[in-house]
């Protein structure tokens, strides 16, 4: 055997040997995903064995119709819809013309207030909870799903990821729509956003997955079960023990869960382009 | 009438004076072309004579209009930008329509003028693409196209022949500078750092360092007549040879003692050289104008070879007359000579420049 198939060889092995340990971490990652899964399928009784089983036996979809059984699950599948585009729509409108302030416009304080800005990606949520609560209060918009929304119509991180990108664009474009007869708000409309898809794009995604997976604000805000999002309707189905068996629960994690997984797998590589010009110059 | 004028313009960014007192006219219809090396102001002169920059003291004016507070849209002048600058997401066609477009020009008459300019610029097969889809002269046709539509006074260009390969840029130039000046005639202000960009397409020339104007003149004037030493050594390639000494009167003649070797000074020169005698001055010498000799004849300096470079059909010498400074010879006949050798060299009497140590300024 010569050096290079010795060299050849040993890669192989390492590869091989890489990948193992991959698959393995991401069996111990998933593991409790298929559980979920398998166990959607089962009798509770199955389901609640121990030792666990893995293969539904006898297979059921008993568990989805429980779901959709009840009255209320169209309604907070609805409800949820409603909150993830508000702000979804909020923040490509509001984060892409302050991103475009911050990167493109000279103002008195620009970069201080934008500091400020990122000060606040460190208080902790819970922090401003109860005064966001006295603000949607006063404005008697508690128990509402748009008083809800409007909490989170712009982001930090949403206004940063624009702000980043627009500068990342390059100046002498800018320069020449100035000279062609664009002002600000010209160049806003017809190039600077044209050309910002592919960062709306992950605004849009990740506003999405966080809106739709939200617990604590609509926990907080929201009184009425017809008006719940879908994470706090099911947990209040499951604390209200609508039902005795933890199955339906697991179905109905899963339904929720199934839109950000869609667009997880059909749309990572937006989130990815989003992490790259976050990082992107400053 | 579209005379640009810069009158004692400043601009600064925070403790950088990019542009430091400038004063320059650019007559109607003439081909200008701002020379200088990398951050000297060029870019920064352009763009505040487009609007981009606001200059901190001076006044510019285009025609009879003072336009230091007037809107860049309204300047009429157009700019081609050194990357192209055209917008990724329009077509070819979008491009060229958009100035158009923001200035509210009716539709057809839009289509008229950007086919107009396409066809003028040889481009009408191209309409339909996307920047990415075009080569860089491709790309630099559209931008030109772009900016001609408007039927601008004045035309700003930022080294826009820097990013073509140089068999292209050749090509460009000509064309360039037969399509603004004799075509279009229009007053066109071009940047460039490339001085033989400068000395075959311009008019005049504007040689510029760290912010200020050293010399305006035609590309003649320039090189024959330098001002001073920072043009007489940015003009001309290789650079002119500076030989540091004081001037010393020997009898009736003059010559440079540069400690250690003294250069006769011809009698041409005399008279304007009379009052630095006994002084520090800077003698010039193009390394065009030396010959070079392998046995010694008359005003021919002992030297040393340390180097040559063979360019076909002529060779840089390099020689040195004091173990330090290198100067340079470009001969064209061929020579058989070895590196430290010994050589006589010999300027040429009648090509010889001047200039006041002190000040940096050529004497005439
Ligand atoms: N927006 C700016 N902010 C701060 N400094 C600047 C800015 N623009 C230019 N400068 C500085 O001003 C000086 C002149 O720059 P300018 O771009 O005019 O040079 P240039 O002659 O065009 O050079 P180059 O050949 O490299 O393009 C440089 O020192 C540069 O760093
Ligand atoms: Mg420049």
């Amino acid at each position: 055997m010569n050096e290079a198939t010795k060299r050849n060889l040993l890669k192989a092995l390492w590869i091989v040997f890489v990948y193992i340990i991959l698959t393995m971490f991401a069996f111990i990652y998933l593991s409790p995903f298929i559980r979920s899964f398998v166990a959607s399928f089962m009798t509770w009784e199955q389901a609640s064995k121990y030792p666990p089983e893995w293969i539904p036996h006898p297979f059921t979809i008993e568990n989805y119709l429980k779901l959709f059984r009840l009255e209320l699950f169209p309604r907070w599948i609805m409800n949820s819809a409603l909150y993830a585009g508000l702000i979804v729509a909020g923040n490509i409108i509001f984060s892409s013309m302050a991103g475009y302030a911050f990167a493109r416009l000279e103002f008195p304080g620009r970069d201080a207030l934008f500091s400020a800005l990122l000060a606040l990606l460190m208080i902790p949520i819970f922090v401003t909870l109860v005064p966001n609560y006295i603000i949607i209060y006063k404005l008697g918009l508690i128990d509402n799903i748009i008083g809800l929304a409007l909490l989170s119509l712009a982001n930090v991180s949403s206004i940063f990821l624009m702000r980043q990108y627009f500068l990342s664009l390059p100046q002498e474009v800018f320069d020449a729509a100035r000279l062609d007869g664009c002002g600000p708000i010209k160049a806003f409309f017809y190039i600077a956003l044209p050309l910002a898809k592919p960062a709306l794009g992950a605004v849009a995604v990740y506003q999405f997955l966080g809106a739709w997976n939200a617990f604590l604000g609509p926990l907080v805000f929201l009184r009425s079960p017809e008006n719940f999002t879908l994470p706090v309707g099911l947990s209040f189905a499951f604390q209200r023990s609508m039902w005795t068996e933890y199955t339906p629960i697991i179905a109905g994690s899963l339904v929720a869960a199934a839109p950000t997984i869609i667009l997880f797998i059909g749309l990572n590589k937006y989130l990815i382009r989003g992490i790259v010009i976050q990082a992107g110059k400053g | 009438m579209a005379r640009v004028l810069l009158k004692n313009v400043v601009k600064k960014f925070g403790n950088v004076v990019a542009v430091n007192h400038v004063n320059l006219e650019v007559k109607d219809r003439e081909f200008m072309i701002l020379l200088g090396p990398s951050g000297c102001g060029k870019s920064t002169t352009l763009r505040l004579i487009a609007g981009l920059e606001t200059p901190d003291e001076g006044e510019i004016w285009i025609g009879d209009r003072l336009i230091n507070d007037i809107d860049p849209t309204k300047r009429n002048v157009a700019m081609v930008f050194q990357s192209y600058a055209l917008y990724p997401h329009m077509t070819v066609y979008q491009n060229i329509e958009f100035p158009l477009k923001m200035s509210r020009v009716p539709k057809n008459e839009r289509r008229r003028r950007v086919i107009e300019a396409a066809r003028f610029l040889g481009i009408e097969d191209l309409l339909n693409r996307y920047p990415k889809q075009l080569s860089g002269g491709q790309q630099q046709r559209v931008a030109l196209a772009r900016a001609i539509v408007r039927e601008p006074e004045v035309f700003l260009l930022d080294e826009p022949l820097s990013n073509l390969d140089a068999k292209l840029r050749v090509k460009m130039r000509f064309e360039l500078r037969h399509l603004l000046h004799d075509e279009l005639k229009v007053t066109t202000i071009y940047v460039t750092h490339d001085q033989v960009e400068a000395m075959t397409m311009a008019d005049r020339i504007a040689v510029m360092n760290q912010g200020r104007i050293m010399q305006i003149g035609t590309p003649v004037e320039v090189f024959e007549k330098p001002a001073n030493m920072f043009v007489a050594g940015f003009i001309g390639v290789p650079p002119m040879n500076f030989f540091y000494g004081s001037l010393v009167s020997r009898g009736k003649e003059l010559v440079l003692d540069t400690g250690g070797l003294e250069i006769n000074i011809p009698n041409s020169y005399t008279k304007s050289l009379q009052e630095y005698v006994g002084r520090e001055i800077v003698m010039g010498i193009r390394p065009q104008e030396i010959t070079i000799h392998t046995e010694p004849i008359e005003y021919a300096y002992p030297g040393k070879i340390i180097g040559y470079e063979p360019l076909g059909t002529e060779l840089y010498i390099h020689f040195t007359i004091d173990e330090k400074t290198d100067y340079v010879a470009v001969v064209k006949q061929r020579l058989a000579i070895n590196l430290g050798q010994q050589i006589y060299w010999r300027p040429s009497p009648s090509k010889l420049y001047f200039f006041d140590k002190k000040t940096g300024n050529a004497i005439y």
